[in-house]
């Protein structure tokens, strides 16, 4: 009874994929075209997805802006080629994590979050390359019948044990039971290793460097880390793999990924001032709500990382905000000085001043705070708290 | 005992269990006229008309009334938030902590609190300050202000609150109601509500 449970055990285990990483990615198959559903499971899988494609497109989380879409999917079509970019829908999440996923039917949904994380079109490329992989393997069909056939065994087995009823056969099911989970897990990781894998076929075909797919997760760890250090927790372990863990853990995929990446690629564009022109006007909206998510650390980290080219006074502004929302004494000297950077770089920023303003009056300097508030009404005269902070001026300056 | 009265005796035991920990048998009827404290505090209302006390609290110091369910409208109060406290019970304080009112928080940040807090334990991105303006409330200037959030429920919800900071501690009321038909139904009532708030001393 063991041996066969054991048996049905490793059959569903899958070869393990990650030994194939070490050379470039292989260029990727020929793209085969249109694509229809085949067999119940999958028209059924596509029915639900087509079912919440449509509420998606409903939901007023989704930012609805046709030049950054156009961008978007002009990225999209430049990293996997024009033919199989046809295949994908974007809709673009405003929601702050970091995530992009594209499910069977090809709904692709990209969260602000991701936007505001990469730097580069190669970067943001090498997430959607990656997404792109996982919809042309088609896994979450294999994902959908690998679940449903691991619970037909486990309820096999059940039955089977209780037919013998001995505590050999009840450890067996308990065993089986690990083992079908921790395969699942498994099997779930060696897909999105599959995923890396031809996500970087696609890169290393493309006019992008596709060692940014590397990047990005040395950047994501840089940023975790960050958070966890502002929050007094200890430093994460990014080469552990837990038993539930979806995904390979973070450094096993920067490490793969680079050599994985073409070395002849390295040189290439990587678009990088292409993506900060054509993100300009969201950059700063992602990034407030960024920093009103109350992660010190991480936000902290994404502000200076977004310097890296140099410093605006929308950064410096962010930054402010940021130390003067978490509010320590130490922070509000640290905002106002921030803030006077972002004034030094846009003389009217009416934000910069309304910060400046309220850091100055928390650490007891009130006609200095007082004359930067008043700066900030000068500048809007209309802001939405206008007749509260007139409230905090001296009566003369308030008329 | 024979398996039977025991399979009995495990049948009212689960049932007893389920209805204590159904929050819908256990909430309270705020009745029309009928002045009631609130939130743990000496803050006091007087409702025009019936209310429903939810039985669970988002936060210590808090209290929800709802008149058709707190998903259709709801009226939070928080009692006297203590310097260095959240607003709302923190889920995960280690790895997702809230911001925490404190001492130096002013008037016209209080709007920014309670957005970081929404954003922060409900992991939205769709969080928007509509209005803020000075109002008296609790008999003392306080802040009024107006926002709109989306939930994962998709749902538009629109807000209004009113705060004040009382010796060192935030009192606040605020109302929250989709903005499809119960938010503009409803307004009257917690103006109404509001209005009757008091804190003696």
């Amino acid at each position: 009874m063991r041996a066969a449970v054991h048996l049905c055990a490793a059959a569903l285990a899958l070869a393990g994929t990650s030994a194939a990483l070490a050379e470039p990615a292989p260029a990727p198959p020929p793209w085969t075209g249109v694509y229809q559903p085949q067999g119940v499971d999958e028209i059924g899988l596509w029915g639900e997805d087509d079912e919440s494609e449509r509420k998606l497109a409903a939901s007023p989380h989704i930012i609805r802006d046709e030049k950054l879409l156009a961008y978007l999917n002009d990225v999209l079509c430049r990293t996997v080629g024009a033919d199989r970019c046809q295949a994908a829908r974007i809709y673009v999440i405003r929601d702050p994590a970091f995530n992009a996923t594209m499910s069977p039917n090809g709904t692709m949904r990209v969260y602000s979050g991701l936007l505001l994380r990469v730097r580069s079109e190669a970067e943001l490329a090498s997430v959607l390359g990656h997404e792109f992989g996982h919809f042309e393997r088609r896994h979450s069909l294999d994902d959908f019948k690998r679940r449903r056939s691991s619970g037909d065994i486990l309820a096999w087995a059940s039955v089977l044990a209780a037919t013998v009823a001995t505590r050999e056969a009840y450890n067996a099911t308990t065993n089986l039971r690990y083992e079908i989970y921790g395969s699942l897990f498994r099997y779930s990781r060696d897909q999105e290793r599959e995923a890396d894998l031809l996500g970087l076929g696609y890169l290393n075909e493309s006019a992008l460097p596709p060692q940014a797919a590397s990047q990005v997760w040395e950047n994501l760890m840089g940023e975790i880390e960050a958070s966890s250090v502002a929050r007094g927790l200890r430093k994460p372990k990014f080469d552990a793999i837990a038993f539930t863990a979806s995904h390979p853990p973070n450094g096993e995929r920067a490490g793969y990924l680079a050599d994985l990446a073409n070395p002849e690629g390295a040189f290439r564009d990587d678009g990088a001032e292409r993506y900060r022109a054509a993100l300009a006007d969201w950059i700063p909206v992602f990034l407030d709500d960024q920093i009103k998510r109350n992660d010190f650390g991480g936000s902290e980290y994404i502000i200076t990382s977004l310097a890296t080219p140099g410093w605006t006074a929308e950064l410096w502004f962010a930054r402010g905000e940021l130390f003067r929302t978490r509010g320590a004494p130490r922070d509000l000297v640290h905002a106002a000085e921030f803030y006077r950077e972002a004034i030094a770089l846009q003389a009217g920023h009416p934000g910069a001043y309304r910060g400046l303003g309220l850091a100055l009056l928390k650490t007891g300097k009130t006609s200095e705070g007082q004359a930067a508030l008043t700066t900030y009404l000068d500048l809007e005269p209309e802001a939405h708290d206008a007749a509260l902070i007139r409230l905090m001026l001296p009566k003369e300056d308030a008329q | 005992m024979t398996l039977f009265s025991r399979q009995l005796a495990a049948a009212c035991l689960s049932f007893a269990v389920l209805v204590s920990a159904h929050p819908g048998l256990a909430h309270k009827l705020r009745e029309s006229g009928q002045t009631e404290a609130v939130a743990q505090s000496d803050m006091t209302v007087t409702p025009t008309l019936d209310w429903n006390r939810l039985d669970g609290r988002i936060g210590k110091r808090t209290e929800t009334w709802t008149l058709d369910g707190e998903q259709l409208n709801n009226v939070t109060f928080f009692g006297g938030i203590e310097p260095g406290s959240p607003l709302i019970k923190e889920r995960d304080r280690k790895n997702k902590p809230l911001p925490d009112f404190n001492r130096q928080t002013l008037l016209p940040e209080i709007p920014e609190l309670l957005e970081r807090t929404y954003r922060a334990d409900r992991d939205i991105g769709t969080f928007s300050v509509l209005s803020v303006a000075p109002a008296r409330f609790l008999a003392q200037d306080g802040v009024e202000f107006a926002y709109s959030y989306v939930d994962a429920d998709n749902l538009t919800r629109l807000g209004l609150a009113r705060a004040v900071i009382v010796q060192g501690d935030l009192f606040m009321m605020l109302y929250e109601a989709p903005r499809l038909h119960y938010y503009e139904r409803n307004l009257p009532d917690f103006m109404a509500l509001l209005e009757s708030a008091s804190l003696p001393g």
